[in-house]
């Protein structure tokens, strides 16, 4: 039965964008550490938890990875009246921010904002068929522009000011959906995996800065150096008007990727996995590096063999992005499964081409 | 630190054609250091054991540029950037090539619009093809030519300042801290115009634990009451470009030097800049990388101004993150 | 013939086997020692352990291609494929040429709507992907889905074949060539030097393969073997062909991922001219090679490339002189004899 629901929805109330996760990483530690026979932060900031697997001799190295980051904004000029500009730390659609709550990350605590919206009484009818642009929008604080000059300073950080939403049927609606389902996921396998045996050591690893470029995955896996890295993130939910590879169903279950990018013989073992137990799964076609961390994975060191899994959501990095919370359990069932089922012939067969 | 400064500013390096630059700065250096060296991509590097962990100082020695890609039958000159160079910042000027040849850019009179490289052509003297092999091969690099100019006691104009300014205050900070038994190196780094190409090796070398990376800040003094950064108002922490984020224990740790030092903190977010920082903070399993810098107007890849005040309490605050991060 | 086989192999990037199966059987029989890594890398070493230098000599073994990605339903689409590039495919020169579609080597034609049913305003732009389809005949989606399935490979169907004056035209030149040349050049070459050949995957999304392969080996020195864009035809001037067909292999000084070591460039240079191996320099920044990758790996690692000049890369049919192919095979052995006898010291 899931049991880190209520601990997804904290997590959606967290704020941490990439380089300042840390109250991310605080909210899950407590958590981790019933599972977990070692833990430590690494430079970067990834948060790593070991759980070691059962037998003698050198056992499987498995990686699983969810980044914990989420998309931000920050703060490049304060101008005059004490209005904010700001820069993108990870990929907004600037038509989603205009009219959103933020909260402002100062060193002396947090403040609210709005970005600001011009009514349309007052908007000529050739902006109404523009697209907002980042540079045009604005931050108000609503505060004196002294008491914002005094407190805010330039790189401080900005996110979305959401409480999460249930939806009918278990879908939860919030920001950083993406990607903190699959650190519910993380969770979840492990607590699943609690009850079985596996002979490979596991290292379940909560990633920093995937949303500039997959830097905590780098540094995380060139550290640990797995046999198999599972990268686990959100695609795109089905919705009209988007591609049919492009466009998985909620409560469709686990999304699986197939590419070049992606070993071939860990995709099949997830799929025969899936098969085996009866966890609904879908096939998500790459034919570029993914973005995400097992793109950082394959070629981290030596290269290693990576694979991608993870639950469909809608309206990806807005801050009412929607996710299935059955699509979160079934990815953590296949991921324990898996995991417990590795061994040291499956290791080996990875350089059998 | 002037005169100094001036004579690195002398020597043309763009991305790729740093060696003689680089000899400079680690003759600068070598009696500060136990050891020093050039790799395989360029960088020069020097250590200094001592106790503590390992810090890395870092700054780029290159600077943007152009490339004799082509010679036409004419004895004229085609031309690439090295970097992020505009074709139009070229045209009227003149090109010192690294090896001493001095050429002089033209326009195709029938180009509208927006230039490309492709419109340029080169006039080095030459009286047909081979006179021009001979004179500036495919493959030279070059940069436009800026006369150093000086302001009062302290402001400099002029091209390569970017990131030259870094490199003379690393060294400094590089002797202060090897004077005082720390356990350091700094890498003067090659390639960082092309896309932060030669960095990431300097550190998988070296393993640091900390870096701190000097590198010029964007100052927009000249077009703004509220500036966010300004010439004369103290160092920049680089809080974050496209290739980094500081790290919060970071920026702490010199935000605290500065306010022991009593030193004014001004803050840089760029969008443009792809820094050595970042290179060097993923080099193997990551390290604690911050960057630091001085303000710069820019007009430009190769005309710029800096504060030399700025440099002198960079120096200061380098060291106090450093001593900090040491103990 | 050896570049027949390798050229009318199958294998876009990440399904290289087939090529990979023919680059094996041929490092088995010189004889050297063979592995694949993880990602499907093919690596061989001659002289592994011989203290000095180790030389990585590299060369990719996929090509651009397509992959299926949906399975079209209903009265006019069905049985039609949907498809993605993998690799960079210029969408210009995709309609109306046969490909094999999967494992099962499914023949195919890439079809549009006929011109005659286009808008004048359409005829004016080229087609966009998602208006084309892979053709295998079949009659609708059931049909089509006994055959292939979405995630199947594709390549173009063309055939090697000889041409007057020693020019051959085939597909996927870029990069069999580089296997070709770094295969006889290892036949070819004997010599006391740690020398290892990395025949390398997913070169056309991002180099991938070379990442992983030179962090292996550790090189000091690394050479990429390329097939690289030329541009010697009707309306282009000398700076705009990038290489001339013909005038021997090309050495780059700058390109989208490399600022060329410039001694090594030039030992390059020399080497070839010395022994009267006709060489030019590459004259265009864009486009990259797998050095872009290798050189930036670990300490950092010394080197270049060595390209044969291909006119039509990335298109279903390229065209290049069979007298650069071998002068390229001449300069690599000349580089390694080179080296061996401490011609360059890094």
């Amino acid at each position: 039965m899931p049991k880190y629901l209520s601990v997804f929805k904290q997590l959606l109330e967290a704020h941490g964008g990439p380089g300042f996760e840390e109250d991310v990483r605080n909210l899950i530690l407590p958590h981790l550490s019933e599972y977990a026979a070692q833990i430590w932060t690494d430079p970067l900031g990834n948060l790593v938890g070991l759980v070691p697997g059962v037998g003698e001799g050198r056992r499987p190295r498995v990686l699983v990875s969810a980044h914990i980051d989420e998309i931000a904004l920050v703060v490049t000029r304060i101008e005059a009246g004490g209005f904010l500009r700001l820069a993108q730390a990870g990929g907004f659609d600037p038509r989603t921010l205009v009219g959103q709550e933020v909260l402002v990350h100062t060193q002396s605590g947090r403040i609210f904002g709005v970005i600001g919206a011009k009514p349309p009484h007052l908007t000529p009818p050739s902006e109404r068929f523009k697209a907002a642009k980042l540079e045009d929008l604005y931050v108000d604080l609503a505060l004196p522009e002294e008491e914002v000059r005094s407190r805010v300073r330039i790189g401080d950080r900005v996110t979305i000011h959401r409480a999460p939403l249930d939806l009918l049927n278990g879908r939860i609606a919030g920001k950083s959906v993406d990607n903190r389902a699959s650190a519910a996921v993380l969770l979840e396998a492990l607590a699943l995996l609690k009850g079985m045996v596996h002979s490979a050591d596991l290292y379940a690893v909560f990633t920093v800065q995937e949303e500039v470029g997959l830097r905590g995955a780098r540094t995380a896996s060139f550290g640990l150096a797995p046999d198999i890295a599972i990268a686990v993130d959100v695609t795109f939910g089905a919705f009209p008007g988007q591609a049919p590879d492009e466009s998985f169903p909620l409560e469709g279950g686990v999304a699986i990727s197939f590419g070049p990018n992606l070993h071939r013989r860990v995709f099949k073992r997830l799929v025969d996995c899936a098969e085996k137990y009866g966890i609904p799964y879908q096939i998500e076609l790459s034919q570029r590096p993914v973005g995400a961390d097992a793109n950082a994975f394959q070629i981290s060191g030596p290269g290693l063999a990576a694979a991608l899994i993870g639950p469909p959501i809608r309206y990806m990095h807005t801050s009412v992005e929607t996710v299935a919370y059955d699509d979160i359990w079934q990815c953590a069932r296949l991921l324990a499964h898996y995991v417990a089922e590795v061994d040291a012939a499956q290791v080996e067969e990875l350089t059998c081409y | 630190m002037k005169d100094w400064l001036m004579r690195l500013m002398d020597f043309v390096a763009p991305s790729g054609s740093e060696a003689p630059v680089v000899q400079a700065l680690l003759d600068d250096v070598r009696e500060a250091a136990d050891e020093t060296w050039v790799d395989a991509l360029g960088n020069g590097m020097a250590r200094k054991r001592g106790h503590g962990p390992l810090l890395l100082l870092a700054a780029h020695v290159d600077e943007p540029g152009v490339m004799v890609i082509d010679i036409d039958p004419r004895g004229y000159l085609r031309l690439v950037s090295v970097g992020e160079v505009h074709a139009r910042e070229c045209v009227g000027r003149q090109v010192r090539f690294i090896n001493g040849a001095t050429g002089l850019v033209h326009a195709d009179p029938a180009k509208q619009g927006d230039l490309d490289f492709d419109a340029l052509v080169v006039d080095v003297g030459a009286r047909s093809r081979e006179d021009a092999e001979r004179i500036a091969p495919i493959g030279t690099a070059g940069a436009v030519e800026v006369p150093v100019v000086t302001w009062g006691q302290s402001l400099v104009t002029g091209r390569a300042l970017d990131n030259r300014l870094g490199c003379a205050v690393a060294a400094e900070v590089f002797r202060k801290l090897a004077a005082s038994g720390r356990n350091v190196c700094v890498a003067f780094t090659a390639q960082n115009a092309v896309g932060a190409r030669a960095a990431q090796a300097a550190a998988f070398q070296l393993e640091p634990r900390y870096a701190l990376v000097m590198d010029g800040a964007s100052a927009d003094d000249m077009w703004h009451d509220h500036p966010a950064i300004g010439l004369g108002k103290g160092p920049v922490l680089k809080v974050m470009d496209r290739a980094t984020v500081v790290p919060l224990e970071g920026k702490r740790a010199v935000e605290d030097a500065a306010l022991r030092l009593n030193l004014p903190l001004q803050y840089e977010v760029s969008r443009e800049a792809w820094s050595d920082t970042g290179a060097i903070q993923l080099a193997r399993a990551g390290c604690v990388a911050v960057a630091l810098g001085y303000p710069v107007r820019r007009a430009g890849a190769f005309a710029m101004t800096a504060d030399l005040s700025d440099a002198e309490r960079l120096v200061d605050l380098a060291v106090a993150t450093a001593e900090a991060w040491l103990g | 013939m050896l570049l027949k086989e390798l050229t009318e192999a199958f294998g876009p990037t990440g399904f290289e086997d087939e090529v990979r199966g023919i680059v094996r059987r041929e490092l088995d029989a010189m004889g050297l020692s063979v592995r694949t890594d993880v990602l499907g890398n093919v690596i061989a070493s001659a002289g592994a352990h011989r203290p000095g230098l180790r030389v990585m000599l590299d060369a990719h073994m996929d090509e651009v291609g397509l992959m299926v990605t949906h399975i079209g339903e209903g009265r006019d689409e069905g049985g039609l494929l949907r498809f993605r590039p993998l690799g960079g495919v210029d969408p210009r020169v995709l309609v109306s040429k046969p490909v094999v579609v999967g494992e099962r080597r499914i023949p195919g034609v890439i079809g549009a709507k006929p011109v005659h049913l286009q808008e004048a305003s359409e005829r004016e732009k080229p087609i966009p992907m998602e208006k084309l389809y892979i053709d295998i005949g079949a009659r609708d989606a059931e049909d089509a889905r006994r055959h292939v399935k979405p995630g199947d490979p594709v390549v173009f169907a063309t055939k090697y074949e000889e041409l007057p004056h020693r020019m051959a035209k085939a597909k996927s030149f870029d990069d069999r060539v580089g296997c070709y040349i770094l295969l006889e050049a290892l036949r070819r070459w004997k010599g006391d030097l740690a020398v290892f050949a990395a025949f390398t995957v997913q070169e056309e999304i991002g180099l991938r393969g070379a990442h992983a392969a030179a962090y292996q080996i550790e090189p000091d020195i690394a050479i990429a073997l390329e097939g690289t864009v030329a541009h010697d035809v009707v309306d282009t001037p000398s700076h705009g062909q990038s290489t001339v067909v013909g005038k021997g292999p090309a050495i780059t000084v700058q390109d989208a991922q490399t600022v060329a070591n410039r001694r090594f460039a030039e030992f390059l240079w020399e080497t070839a001219k010395a022994r009267n191996i006709p060489v030019q320099w590459r004259r265009v920044k864009g486009g990259s090679n797998d050095f872009g990758a290798i050189h930036r790996i670990g300490k950092g690692v010394l080197g270049g490339a060595i390209s044969v000049p291909v006119r039509y890369i990335h298109a279903p049919t390229q065209v290049v002189s069979l007298d650069d192919v071998m002068h390229a095979v001449d300069l690599v052995v000349a580089v390694l004899d080179e080296i061996a006898k401490g011609g360059f010291r890094p």
